[in-house]
């Protein structure tokens, strides 16, 4: 569906920015769409968690792209793209850096590790060593590095965007609820549909796309569109919604966990953004609705009788959402 | 609910039962109401259909009843309805319509009365059926159940029986607890009730209903017209008690100004007398005062009071007259409708009339407690006794042979009217030259006689305006402030109700016609009793056939002056409303006696000339009522509706009574532009989708709606208005016809809106 949107009163400045926020998103996402065709619900979580400076985790099977649609992210940005592939052997200090003694200085050198970039790509977060999964988590909330007792900030923007394998896969370590909660939205990429796939032959086949993929805008643009987005406007109602909604995971019966206050700034942060790439200046339910699977569903445990049933978090998710009034006038 | 549905009505049928004389009659309705509901009940288990044919089977089935109950014998095998039986209901049914019509009730029950009522109740059945089993609104019944409860009230004055009305109330509740339980079942819900829960609602439903009853009650009076100082007193005529005998009389005055405004001048009697010059002829005699009018007190009619030789002596006669009798035979024209009080010269010493009369022995007037007979004739006695100015002029300040206080000034009499008074008559101290003087204040032309008084402002006290102000009325003005003053002056004082003389017709005959209604003063002097008094301006210019008693010629002048003021405070409005107003009956609650009580009452109140005409009005208005009664749904709807379309902010509320009377449902968790896609992808049966002007209007409101309650500062656009008339007549377009015209006629939006859950499964803690 598409929507026009026309607007009055006061939010005529921030309305103009919000159309450079459109502009942009536009761009990154025709980007990554010669890369990764088909997957529209995908790239709009992605560039939602980006403008929102979160970070995004990619759960799937091996194969359908996670990387691909990582990689293809950093490079439509021009900034500083690292990417660690996590396996069971890696050491925390393999992705922070480490202390390096001198030899001709006589003295320790930091060494930085692949964190300190705007984007850094997690490959198979789930096959490292709960160790080290730590120190890429802890970097992910502080947006700082700890080593030898100094501290060093990271450059904004800073996305960590992580794959990783269902948890049943041989060879894995789940990642901890507690650690899921660090990231702002999960997606899942999904098999292409027959036609994408096709197409993806004959677009693959001689060469990688992604080498073709040109930088369409920096990191300074993204980091002033990501200021921009805190101003979006959200009502005191639609406050009052998604604390409802939040709640909601508390109370239900199905869930043994429900959502932490951290999703609930999370979830803030998201449908402003959401809002600002949808052309709008202020939040509407949809926003919040159409996020709230890939921002809580991840942090949520099931309950054992919904689990007996199969159901996934995803659906009770769906489900509250749509038990739960708008807010309305009155 | 088919059988709560006939339940309800059965608990009903006492309603009428004062209206019907005899055993049976209720037989037929009731078995004609069993087949419907049978007819029902088998419709709804074994088809499980959308229940809109069952009227239609229950109509034929009751038509196929009626032929074995009413022809029978006719009927081939008792059953078959063949064409003479078919003739022979109907000669039934004219003749039950016959006995209905030429009989006051209760009435016989004969066959065809037994069948229209039949009839009546399986109608009512079917709509209450359908009202309550298919439409689910059974509280709609009640209006059905309303609709029979007047019927008594309308054509019977003793209302109707505490019982029946319990009864008929316990049926209907019986059937709205049923509707609630079936609907309690159907949704799957158990109330918990804790003590404090039942405690609160039971303390709920208390006040709502002390509120319901206090409003119904406080309303009627606040409605302008209503106002019990000027509406019921003033109504209310006077009623003769005789234990459980009670008749009652339309207000004298109401039915004297009616007489005076007759376009038509009427005869209303002729009478033959050997007087050189008749007084006049009195019928009531009003005696109390509230400040605000005159009423009769309540009069006795007991084997004491019984016309038969001598009257009474009038007050303030010492003893019997040896004057001459003078013999008046007065005939009573046959199209006047009877009289109940009797016309009567004063001062009257034998009547001689046929019937149960009895006489109030201080006012000598005459009634009777039955329905009096129209063209009644009778012959009156009347001493021939003449009083003088010296008579008059000799009786001494205050009386001391009269009964009662006939001097009291109720203390709501504005001060303006003792300062009159007192200018008038405060230097003379003889009651007879006060009486001259203020018979003579009214009549020296500074007053106006006119049928049809000015309008007295809102907050005025009449009698005030009519004597300082507006100085115009007419005889009952008059009359009424003449009494007033008078009595403010010492001297008693009383009205009277009557007929002049009228006018010669000839040797000894005399004609009375309507246009000769009058009242007039009577004041008290020792020693002569009750005398009249005439402060309404006779001739060409006032009150034609009046004239001044001899014993005021004297020293009054009395021409023709108006004298306002006497009872009614509205001379203009108050006499319209009374002149229908037949008085409520003895008991008849007060409250009971607004709006259309007016019309309805007045046929039974006695007036045989109108309540042939209007007898009608109360059964068409019912009729009218209730073939309108389905559509006040749709009218209450289309209101709404007109009113949220010149409201940007009422847009979307008025959008969401669209789709819930169409049947597409509300979500409360569905934002504005998911609404708007929902319903944008309506198909009808052919699959052709909305009209796209209907679509593009769905999202324009959408976000105008998703504008005002999210983004700061928003302001309406114009064209949300025209947005929402394009949805609400493009919409229904995709569905089927059968589902617009529910919408249209039983619109669900009226008492099925989508509310906020109070607690659901996302509790929204506070």
């Amino acid at each position: 569906m598409s929507l026009g949107t026309h607007h009055g009163g006061r939010g005529g400045g921030v309305q103009a920015d919000v159309g450079e926020v459109v502009a942009v998103a536009d761009r990154i996402r025709g980007a990554i769409e010669t890369v990764i065709e088909g997957k529209p619900e995908v790239l709009r979580v992605a560039l939602t968690v980006l403008l929102s400076e979160g970070h995004l985790l990619i759960e799937d099977v091996p194969g359908v792209g996670k990387t691909m649609l990582a990689k293809a992210l950093g490079r439509a940005v021009d900034c500083s793209v690292q990417r660690v592939q996590f396996t069971p052997d890696l050491l925390p200090g393999d992705i922070t850096g480490v202390s390096v003694y001198h030899q001709e200085r006589r003295e320790f050198e930091f060494d930085p590790g692949p964190i300190f970039a705007n984007i850094v790509l997690g490959d198979e977060i789930n096959r490292a060593s709960p160790k080290t999964q730590a120190a890429l988590l802890e970097c992910m909330e502080e947006r700082q590095v700890s080593v030898d007792g100094r501290t060093r900030p990271l450059e904004r923007p800073f996305m960590v965007v992580a794959t990783q394998n269902p948890a049943d896969m041989e060879g894995t370590y789940a990642l901890p609820e507690a650690q899921r909660d660090r990231f702002m939205a999960r997606v899942s990429v999904g098999y292409p549909s027959p036609q994408a796939e096709l197409d993806m032959i004959d677009s693959h086949g001689s060469h990688s796309p992604l080498e073709g993929l040109a930088p369409v805008t920096d990191a300074g643009t993204v980091r002033r569109l990501a200021d921009l987005v805190r101003g979006v406007h959200l009502a005191p109602g639609m406050r009052r919604y998604i604390v409802d909604l939040i709640n909601s995971t508390r109370t239900s019966p199905e869930l043994d966990l429900g959502a932490s206050p951290r999703a609930t700034l999370h979830l803030v942060r998201a449908a402003r953004a959401h809002a600002a790439l949808e052309g709008r200046h202020y939040v509407v339910p949809d926003d919040v609705q159409s996020l709230a699977v890939p921002v809580l569903a991840h942090r949520l445990l099931v309950g054992p009788q919904a689990q007996m049933e199969r159901t996934t978090p995803e659906q009770i998710v769906a489900k509250l959402v749509a038990g739960l009034p708008v807010p309305a006038p009155r | 609910m088919p059988l709560a549905t006939l339940v309800s009505l059965l608990c009903a049928l006492p309603l009428i039962a004062p209206l019907v004389r005899g055993d049976d009659w209720w037989l037929p309705a009731a078995l004609l109401m069993g087949a419907a509901t049978a007819v029902s009940v088998l419709y709804r288990l074994l088809t499980g259909w959308i229940g809109l044919l069952v009227p239609v089977l229950q109509l034929v089935v009751v038509a196929l009843f009626v032929v074995p109950l009413f022809a029978g014998h006719l009927a081939p095998l008792g059953v078959v309805p063949s064409g003479a039986a078919i003739e022979h209901v109907f000669t039934v049914f004219s003749q039950g319509l016959g006995v209905i019509d030429t009989n006051r009730p209760p009435v016989t029950a004969t066959a065809g009365v037994m069948l229209i009522i039949a009839l009546a109740f399986a109608v009512f059945l079917v709509a209450a059926d359908f009202l309550a089993a298919t439409a689910r609104c059974p509280g709609m019944v009640g209006g059905l159940l309303l609709a029979l409860a007047v019927v008594p009230l309308v054509v019977e004055e003793s209302g109707i029986g505490a019982g029946a009305l319990i009864a008929c109330a316990f049926g209907f509740v019986q059937l709205l607890a049923v509707d609630m339980w079936v609907r309690g079942r159907e949704w799957g819900v158990v109330v918990p009730t804790p003590p404090l829960g039942v405690l609160q609602h039971g303390l709920t439903a208390t006040l709502a209903a002390a509120a319901a009853v206090v409003l119904a009650l406080a309303l009627p009076a606040a409605v302008p017209g209503l106002r019990t100082d000027s509406f019921h007193t003033l109504a209310q005529g006077t009623y003769v008690g005789r234990q459980n005998d009670v008749i009652t009389t339309t207000h004298p005055l109401v039915s004297m100004r009616r007489d005076l405004l007759s376009t038509s001048d009427r005869t209303v009697l002729t009478y033959r007398t050997d007087a050189e010059e008749p007084g006049y002829l009195r019928r009531y005699v009003l005696d109390e005062f509230d400040g605000v009018n005159w009423t009769m007190s309540p009069v006795d009619a007991s084997g004491d009071t019984r016309v038969q030789d001598e009257l009474p002596l009038p007050t303030g006669w010492p003893s019997a007259p040896r004057e001459d009798t003078v013999v008046t035979r007065v005939s009573l024209d046959s199209d006047v409708e009877g009289m109940d009080f009797l016309p009567l010269p004063y001062w009257a010493r034998s009547v001689d009339v046929s019937g149960d009369w009895y006489v109030h022995p201080d006012s000598l007037m005459v009634f009777t407690t039955e329905r009096p007979p129209t063209g009644l004739s009778f012959t009156v006695e009347t001493t021939d006794r003449e009083v003088t100015a010296e008579d008059l002029a000799r009786a001494p300040g205050s009386p001391r042979s009269l009964p009662g206080d006939f001097r009291s000034v109720p203390a709501g009499v504005g001060p303006e009217v003792q300062e009159v008074t007192d200018e008038l008559t405060g230097h003379i101290d003889s009651p007879y030259l006060k009486a001259l003087a203020l018979q003579e204040f009214f009549t020296s032309g500074d007053f106006t006689y006119s049928l049809r008084p000015t309008e007295v402002p809102g907050d005025a006290d009449p009698l005030v305006h009519f004597l300082t102000v507006d100085r115009t009325g007419y005889c009952q003005q008059f009359a009424g402030a003449m009494a007033v003053m008078a009595r403010q002056a010492g001297i008693p004082a009383r009205v009277a109700v009557g007929y002049t003389a009228g006018e010669r017709t000839g040797d000894g005959r005399w004609t009375v016609s309507s246009g000769d209604a009058h009242a007039w003063p009577e004041l008290y002097f020792e020693g002569a009793g009750w005398v009249r008094f005439e402060p309404t301006p006779g001739g060409v210019g006032g009150q034609g056939s009046a004239t001044e008693p001899e014993y005021t010629d004297g020293s009054g002048g009395e021409p023709e002056l108006p004298d306002p003021e006497p009872t009614p405070d509205s001379p203009e409005e108050e006499p319209t409303s009374e002149q229908e107003e037949p008085e409520p009956t003895p008991e008849a609650s007060p409250s009971a006696s607004a709006g259309e009580d007016e019309e309805i009452a007045a046929a039974p109140a006695g007036n045989d000339r109108e309540s042939p005409d209007l007898s009608w009005l109360p059964a068409a208005a019912a009729v009218a009522g209730l073939l309108l009664l389905p559509f006040l749904p749709a009218a209450v709807r289309a209101s709404v509706r007109r009113f949220r379309l010149g409201r940007p902010e009422a847009a979307w509320r008025e959008l969401r009574d669209t789709c819930v009377d169409l049947g597409l449902g509300w979500d409360l968790a569905e934002s504005p532009r998911g609404t708007a896609a929902r319903l944008s992808a309506l198909r009808d049966g052919d699959r052709v989708p909305l009209a796209e002007e209907v679509r593009a209007a769905l999202y324009r409101l959408a976000l105008a709606e998703e504008r005002d309650r999210y983004a700061p500062a928003a302001s309406w656009g114009e064209e949300t208005g025209a947005d929402l008339r394009v949805i609400v007549h493009g919409l229904p377009a995709v569905l089927p016809r059968g589902v617009r015209l529910r919408a249209t006629l039983l619109p669900r939006s009226l008492w099925d809106r989508p509310r906020r859950p109070a607690a659901d499964p996302t509790p929204q803690n506070a």
